[in-house]
């Protein structure tokens, strides 16, 4: 009975034996936990999904109408730039210029409560979430053709470009972007001021 | 812990066992959610594309790339957890995928990042604090139903009779 035992015991230690010691360690302790078969096998599976992913993925985009540059530029100025290469973004300077010598509207395309935590002095709330409700009262008195300069806060804040686009297409044509807007006026400490719109 | 063979042949009797039904159950949910996601991302891949920016987690040259393939990674992956398919790659994929929107919920609203419009907001007290935290509830919700899964899948220590439960 004894000499049996160890016969097994010899047979199940003679499928390691040629193996070099780490991946021995590694097999025995896979096969104690049960993890071998299905170990390989979720990494295969996942690797061949992700494959399949990509495959159908990548064909799709290529044959349909609308489809997407697989690697584009997303830098702000790109986004802000028009078909016909016009771009709506303007430079702090050029912001700070036109702010000094009155001869632009500022609009603040942010929600109305963190209009009121703080804005660039003289600007207009208009936020884009609400632009219908807000829009004949925060806009009757601008002519089509002033100079008007939108800003929300953070880089790729997208609704300061929202809202430049819909003013665009209701023909205000002098419609321009500071990008990263609210940030970089109170970097530069130029006039802020808190409370409600004066157009609303 | 030995298995009763008449509760067994029972079982068979009756054609259905009712401890397969919660992880059926949870496939079906999580599949079902997944081709729900990917739906509207896989007909509008423009936006999506936006809305992956708007993380602002990602290198400019992956964003397209992203909003390309994620949404059929979505809808393969939601076709295999219903119909069962590899599930221990599925279920591993969908834990990733889970994960990883859920850390970037959790990261984006540690700095203050609206992802809906990809703009800073430093207020804390109003709607967008409520939505992330809606957004956060509901991820962490689908998290814990793929741990679920991925516990039975690969966790789950072989029985006494040897047979360990990769399928169910």
């Amino acid at each position: 009975m004894k000499k049996r035992w160890l016969v097994e015991m010899i047979c199940a230690e003679e499928q390691y034996i040629n193996l070099p010691g780490e991946t021995r360690n590694m097999k025995r302790y896979m096969e104690s936990t049960g993890l071998e078969g299905i170990g390989f096998r979720m990494f295969w599976q996942a690797g061949a999904i992700v494959l399949l992913a990509v495959t159908i993925g990548v064909l799709v985009n290529q044959i349909r109408s609308d489809r997407l540059p697989l690697v584009a530029d997303w830098s702000p100025e790109a986004r802000l730039t028009f078909e016909s290469g016009t771009s709506m973004v303007i430079s702090l300077e050029e912001a700070r210029e036109s702010f000094f010598s009155q001869k632009v509207v500022f609009l603040d395309a942010r929600p109305p409560e963190l209009y009121q935590e703080g804005h660039i002095q003289s600007a207009r709330n208009l936020p884009w979430e609400a632009v219908e409700e807000y829009f004949d009262a925060v806009m009757t008195d601008i002519p089509q053709d002033s100079l008007i300069i939108i800003y929300c806060d953070g880089v790729n804040c997208e609704l300061s470009k929202d809202l430049a686009l819909e003013l665009f297409y209701r023909g205000y044509e002098k419609v321009r972007v500071l990008v990263n807007g609210w940030s970089l006026w109170k970097e530069n400490q130029l006039p802020i001021k808190t409370g409600h719109s004066p157009g609303a | 812990m030995l298995e009763n063979p008449t509760t067994k042949a029972n079982e068979k009797r009756k054609g259905w066992n009712w401890a397969k039904f919660p992880p059926l159950a949870v496939r079906l949910i999580l599949g079902s959610v997944f081709i729900y996601a990917s739906a509207d991302k896989i007909i509008h891949p423009a936006p999506f594309a936006e809305a992956v920016n708007n993380y602002q987690i990602l290198p400019e040259t992956l964003i397209n790339l992203t909003a390309v393939i994620l949404p059929w990674l979505e809808l393969i992956l939601g076709i295999f957890l219903i119909l069962g398919l590899w599930l221990p790659g599925a279920v591993l994929l969908s834990n990733f995928l889970i994960a990883t929107f859920f850390g970037s919920l959790v990261f984006n609203l540690a700095r203050g990042l609206d992802i809906q419009c990809g703009c800073f907001n430093t207020s804390q007290e109003d709607t967008y604090s409520l939505c992330m935290c809606l957004y956060l509830i509901r991820d962490g919700i689908f998290l814990l139903l793929g741990l679920y899964l991925l516990f039975l899948t690969y966790l789950r220590k072989p029985t006494g009779t040897g047979v360990r439960i990769t399928k169910y």
